[in-house]
């Protein structure tokens, strides 16, 4: 008796390390390890997309003549109005103070990074009716920057968009999925 | 234990890590990773040779420019670029840049001895160093080599010579050097002939390398495109040359000679148009000197070409027994030569570099004048004048009159055998003269943008005279050869960080005018070569100060385009589908520039300025105010001979050194397209393009042919030494059955040892075994073979 | 999809090339090399080892001075457009190596690439190289890689790709335009550099396109075509003996 109380209780023991070992483990897999993999990091400068709502979209983000696209915009489209300071703001005054009169580059973080051996066009993608906001944050009402999350592993940014995810949707649409596509 | 692992393995971290590890080890971090940015094109004009191709550098955001295109709207290259051209960024962005002023403290040559050296100080020593020789009343002490002979920088240079006082500027030899000559001989003009190459439907070429360059390879590539269209020929092409070069292999047929001996053939052809009546009888009449007998201004009687062409030495027996072409095939070819409307005859090296005797010059032009090409409408012209702003009068200084007073080194210093009656261009017997201890001392030597040290043939002539030069200053954006041997050098940007320009296209009859505009701001602490040296003309002060009044290169070069708009003259080709060589004679362009500075706007946008070609025989300024044949220049210079045939072309050779017994083969070397050549080092994209029977890890191959091989007890791949009277040179034997038996060839722009792991070493350097001859009318260098020796190593 | 595995389409993107206007010159090899980002080494030589999408290749007649002539080839990858498969894409054990039946350009994905090599044994025509070593530039010349064309790493397979991201470029700029995707036309860099304008780049599927019309000339010919790897790079050449070794086999 004493043993198989012995073994029970050694099996409540045992269940209750096994439960904390594997609780533990899958708090420890689901929240705790992934935040530990990326490290997080702020923008140089708080870009606030509610404080341009005087312009449009395209006026920054456009396609070029040759089909290719903008993308994040260069300092020299922020020094057609930010030539000299505007408004109170201190993102603006460093915008103003340390990149444009310094005629350097803002060293964005680029959320949906890829790597060189993508091809991303974004043409293609907006005459098929792809919404912005299917891969990118909706960032109309956006005040403040979000952080930039870098695996510490890749180097990638937490919201690089997986190949799976890109041959599952030209699948769906029937777009091609042969490496040229994709791939330079 | 088990608990962690069951929970990790429910969780997504396992699957993740593994993930990232996939993707970590995609990503190379060591491998450069290109950053990205928007692509855009700038025009300009391509300045790594002088053929004055139009090209567009395609840049990443304006920062980087990534590579180099040809320019679709150009009506030079139309498009094309050469593999000179598409490897040209390799140039800017090479290693062996010199990043700032430097300046020797140890012995001359020894690498560890540069020390940077700021500009102001490097300027201003140099400054220092001329001014105290002018004090001494020895400006003549100053020696200077420029590459750029084209471009508005020669000008400045020669106005900066001028300024100074010293008469001893020298350029890179040149195909152009002796043309030039020639046109002084026959037509008093001194200006380089051209040819309209593009339009003539049969081209008998003397050896011209047409499709690996001759002059301008953009040009040539074009008008080979013209020729070859829709799988016709448009234009029968016959090669006469000793080995199957590219152009022989394209050619419609290739007349195989022996080296030297292609302008004996022409006099064959010559023989046998005069003999069969296939001559241009009223163009020979109407507006040619010394065809038939003539009398000088003495009164005394001489022999004419007529006569002289159709002696002995010039029938296809006699020509066939110098040049092993049948005597049948030279009266066939001599037909269809005489008898084929349009018909010209061309000559002279692919990349243009070396001159040529007088009397070979003459041969050729001969052979066109017997066709009635030299004239209005023909296809041979004269390099018309481009009418660019002038540079300031000289104020006749006192000091540099002195200076210039002295002859130039190479004039004063006498050499072995007569001076030449028509002195040229003539660096060799310049050089020749500083190590011979000449009539002066050289105390300053400045050399521009050259690489004399390993591109001059037979180099060692400028090493010698090194020796005996106080001070080498170098102007090159590179460390080459020469850089590595200078005192002082001042680091100049390269054609795609500074203004330059490019003034007219060698062997093209058309006037043309191209800038080179800076594509991207210079990366490294260099100036432009014009500026440096008007920075040392102002230090200089007073009179050379004056003599080069503008505030920078940049504005020297927009004075000279505002001097060529105010002429109203030429348009720019600013679209596509400008023909130049539809342009006729005479013919009044239009202008559509508005202004100096509209046309200053445009030229540094790219477009280049043309006009139409000149009547070479317009106010002829020969004696007989026709074109000569007989050389009446010769005969006033003084040129002296046993008999008439030296004032007319003939046919004269003169042996190589060494004798047959010691020497029994012949060294030609040969250029080729995809090999940088002279004063540029083969860039790395262009070396992956040689082929392993040219180059083999370090080996350099040489080409006999089999027989020849079998002679020698060679097989291909054999290690072995080439001996000429030069010197001699390690390396390997490929079988070539294109080249000719007993001829040895070797191709140019390999053996540098200078640069870096990519070029150094790699090769030997063809201009070392050469053979230079002085030109016995014009002193200039010619080569045309060299005695050689094979043996096993 | 027809009974020969591919699929229908009016777009097969080939090549012709003009050996009679081909001089060598090398700038197609060249212009390739800088709009590709392809490595380059101190030695060269070793043309086994050497990474040259575009190569030349130097054919001649086998007689004898002075009858020796000799004739330029240059050789990119040829896109084979075999009834399902190209020689390379059949062996590929990792997919790396694929053909878009849509347009027919054979490509290649440096990441997934394995470097076993089996499509460089597969290739007749010698089309694939090797990096055997990391790609290195001297540091200054780092800033004359293109970022429209990824750098390779060492261990995995290269080739001409018709420079498809020229392609890609100009697709995008179709879509800006609402133009017809099957009508995009693009030069690769080879064929924008020639200067005798020997190559010539486009669909051959369409009868009325420029290398519609070559291919139907009488000296047009294919390498190696009786292996019927079909491949969409053709030659020109009005000399027979040219066109006599594009179907040489080893004598035995």
């Amino acid at each position: 008796m004493k043993e198989e109380n012995k073994s029970a209780s050694g099996k409540v023991v045992g269940g209750v390390v096994f439960a904390v070992g594997f609780i533990g483990a899958l708090v420890f897999g689901w929240v705790i390890g992934p935040d530990l993999l990326y490290s997080q990091k702020a923008q140089p400068i708080n870009f606030s997309h509610v404080a341009h709502q005087d312009t449009t979209c395209e006026d920054c983000h456009a396609f070029r003549p040759d089909g290719t696209y903008v993308g994040i915009p260069k300092i020299d489209k922020c020094k057609e109005c930010h030539e000299s300071q505007m408004g109170q703001e201190k993102s603006e005054q460093i915008l103003v103070d340390e990149y444009i009169q310094k005629e350097r580059e803002v060293p964005w973080l680029v959320y949906a990074w890829q790597p060189d051996n993508v091809f991303f066009s974004h043409a293609p993608h907006q005459a098929k009716g792809v919404k912005c906001e299917s891969c990118h944050r909706p960032v109309k009402e956006e005040k403040v920057v979000p952080y930039f999350y870098e695996n510490r592993l890749t180097g990638y940014s937490k919201s690089t968009m997986k190949m799976v995810d890109c041959e599952k949707c030209h699948a769906e649409q029937n777009g091609s999925n042969n490496c040229e596509i994709c791939h330079k | 234990m088990a608990g962690a692992v069951g929970g990790t393995l429910l969780s997504p971290l396992p699957w993740k890590l593994t993930d990232d590890a996939a993707i970590w080890s995609q990503n190379w971090f060591w491998r450069p990773s290109p950053a990205r940015g928007e692509i855009t094109r700038k025009p300009t004009v391509c300045a790594l040779c002088e053929g004055g191709c139009g090209v567009q550098a395609r840049l990443v955001d304006g920062k980087r420019a990534i590579l180099l295109e040809g320019n679709p709207n150009h009506p030079v290259n139309q498009g094309g670029i050469c593999a000179l051209g598409a490897a040209g960024l390799q140039f800017l962005y090479a290693p062996y840049r010199i990043a700032q002023p430097l300046k020797q403290t140890k012995r001359r040559g020894d690498p560890t001895g540069f020390q940077p050296i700021a500009w102001n100080e490097a300027v201003g020593e140099l400054a220092k160093k001329l001014g105290q020789m002018r004090a001494d009343g020895k400006p003549n002490g100053l020696a200077g080599i420029t590459r750029r002979r084209c471009s508005s920088m020669d000008a400045l240079l020669n106005q900066f010579f001028a300024a100074y006082g010293s008469p001893n500027l020298f350029k890179m030899p040149a195909h152009a050097d002796s043309l030039k000559l020639a046109g002084a001989v026959t037509t008093g003009r001194e200006a380089p002939f051209g040819c309209n190459i593009e339009d003539a439907p049969y081209i008998l070429s003397f050896g011209a390398g047409l499709v690996e360059g001759w002059g301008s390879p953009g040009r040539m590539q074009a008008a080979f495109r013209r020729w070859r269209q829709g799988g016709k020929s448009a234009a029968k092409i016959v090669q006469v040359d000793s080995r199957c070069s590219t152009t022989a292999a394209m050619a419609d047929r290739w007349i195989a000679v022996p080296p030297g001996t292609e302008a004996a053939l022409a006099l064959g052809i010559a023989h046998l148009m005069v003999k069969d009546k296939l001559y241009d009888a009223e163009f020979m009449a109407d507006r040619v000197f010394g065809f038939e007998d003539w009398t000088d201004s003495q009164g005394k009687n001489h022999k004419g070409f007529k006569f002289l062409v159709q002696t002995d030495a010039y029938t296809p027996e006699a020509i066939s027994k110098l040049t092993g072409v049948d005597p049948a095939k030279i009266r066939e070819l001599a037909k269809e030569f005489g008898t084929q409307k349009g018909a010209v005859a061309v000559w002279g090296q692919p990349q243009g570099s070396v001159p040529k005797d007088m009397y070979n010059e003459l041969s050729f032009l001969a052979l066109n004048a017997l066709k009635g090409n030299i004239k209005a409408g023909g296809a041979i012209g004269l390099a018309p004048e481009v009418p660019l702003g002038a540079l300031p009068e000289l104020p006749g200084d006192p000091s540099a009159l002195k200076g210039l007073k002295q002859l130039r080194l190479d004039l004063a210093s006498s050499q072995k055998g007569p001076p030449p009656v028509l002195p040229g261009n003539n660096l060799h017997g310049f050089l020749d003269a500083v190590s011979n201890g000449g009539k002066y001392p050289i105390e300053v030597m400045l050399v521009h943008e050259a690489n004399p040290a390993y591109g001059l043939c037979e180099n060692k002539l400028f090493q010698q005279a090194l020796t005996k030069i106080g001070t080498l200053v170098s102007l090159s954006s590179y460390m080459d050869e020469t850089a590595q041997q200078a005192d002082l050098i001042l680091p100049i940007h390269t054609a795609f960080e500074g203004f330059d320009d490019v003034i007219g296209i060698p062997g093209a009859p058309y006037a043309y005018y191209g800038v080179c505009a800076p594509v991207l701001k210079p990366h490294l602490n260099t100036k432009a070569a014009g500026d440096i040296v008007m920075s040392v003309a102002k230090q200089l002060g007073g009179s050379i100060a004056a003599a080069l009044p503008w505030a920078s290169h940049e504005e020297y070069l927009k004075k000279r385009a505002e001097g060529l708009a105010a002429s109203a003259r030429g348009a720019l080709a600013d679209k596509k589908g400008v023909e130049l060589w539809k342009l006729q004679p005479e013919e009044a362009v239009k202008p559509n520039y508005k202004d100096g500075a509209d046309l200053w706007k445009k030229l540094a946008g790219g477009a280049c300025w043309y006009d139409a070609p000149v009547d070479p025989l317009k106010d002829l300024k020969t004696e007989s105010g026709k074109f000569e044949l007989a050389a009446q220049l010769l005969l006033a210079k003084g040129q002296t001979g046993d008999d008439d045939q030296v004032y007319l072309p003939h046919f004269s050779q003169v042996p190589p050194r060494g004798s047959d017994k010691d020497y029994p083969l012949l060294l030609v070397t040969y250029q080729m397209s995809a090999l940088a050549d002279r004063d540029l080092a083969n860039p790395p994209f262009m070396t992956k393009t040689v082929f392993d029977f040219i180059l083999r890890q370090n080996d350099q191959f040489v080409e006999i042919n089999p027989a020849t091989a079998s002679e020698l007890g060679m097989a291909e791949g054999d290690s072995a030494v080439l001996k000429t009277p030069q010197g001699e040179v390690p390396v390997r034997v490929h079988l070539y059955a294109g080249a000719r038996p007993k001829v040895v060839y070797l191709a140019q722009g390999l053996g540098h040892k200078a640069y870096d792991e990519y070029i150094k070493d790699k090769g030997v350097n063809a201009n070392g075994v050469v053979e230079v001859q002085l030109d016995r009318v014009t002193g200039l260098g010619t080569v045309w073979a060299a005695r050689a020796h094979l043996r096993r190593a | 999809m027809s009974d020969t595995g591919h699929s229908e389409g009016k777009l097969r993107y080939g090549m012709v090339i003009d050996l009679d206007k081909c001089t060598g010159c090398m700038a197609c090899s060249v212009a390739c090399q800088a709009e590709n980002n392809i490595s380059f080494r101190a030695d060269e030589s070793n043309k086994l080892r050497s990474i040259t999408w575009m190569e030349i290749y130097h054919l001649n007649n086998g007689k004898g001075y002075p009858d020796y002539q000799f004739a330029y080839l240059p050789r990119p990858c040829m896109h084979c457009d075999a009834p399902h498969h190209s020689p390379c894409t059949f062996v590929c054990p990792v997919n790396a190596t694929t053909r878009d039946e849509r347009n027919g350009l054979v490509t290649h994905i440096y990441p997934r690439c394995i470097g076993c090599r089996y499509c460089m044994v597969a290739c007749p025509y010698h089309a694939r190289d090797f990096n055997w070593w990391d790609p290195a530039w001297p540091k200054p010349m780092e800033s004359m890689l293109s970022p429209e064309v990824s750098p390779r790493m060492r261990g995995v397979v290269e080739k001409c790709t018709f420079c498809s991201h020229r392609m890609m470029k100009a697709r995008s700029k179709a879509y800006l335009d609402k133009a017809d995707l099957e009508a995009v036309e693009y030069t690769p860099a080879c064929a924008e550099a020639c200067p005798t304008k020997a190559i010539t780049f486009g669909n051959i599927r369409d009868a009325n396109s420029e290398v519609g019309k070559l291919i139907k000339d009488p000296r047009a010919f294919r390498i190696l075509a009786k292996l019927h790897t079909e491949p969409k790079v053709y030659y020109l050449s009005g000399h027979e003996w040219v066109r006599k070794q594009a179907d040489n086999v080893v004598k035995g």
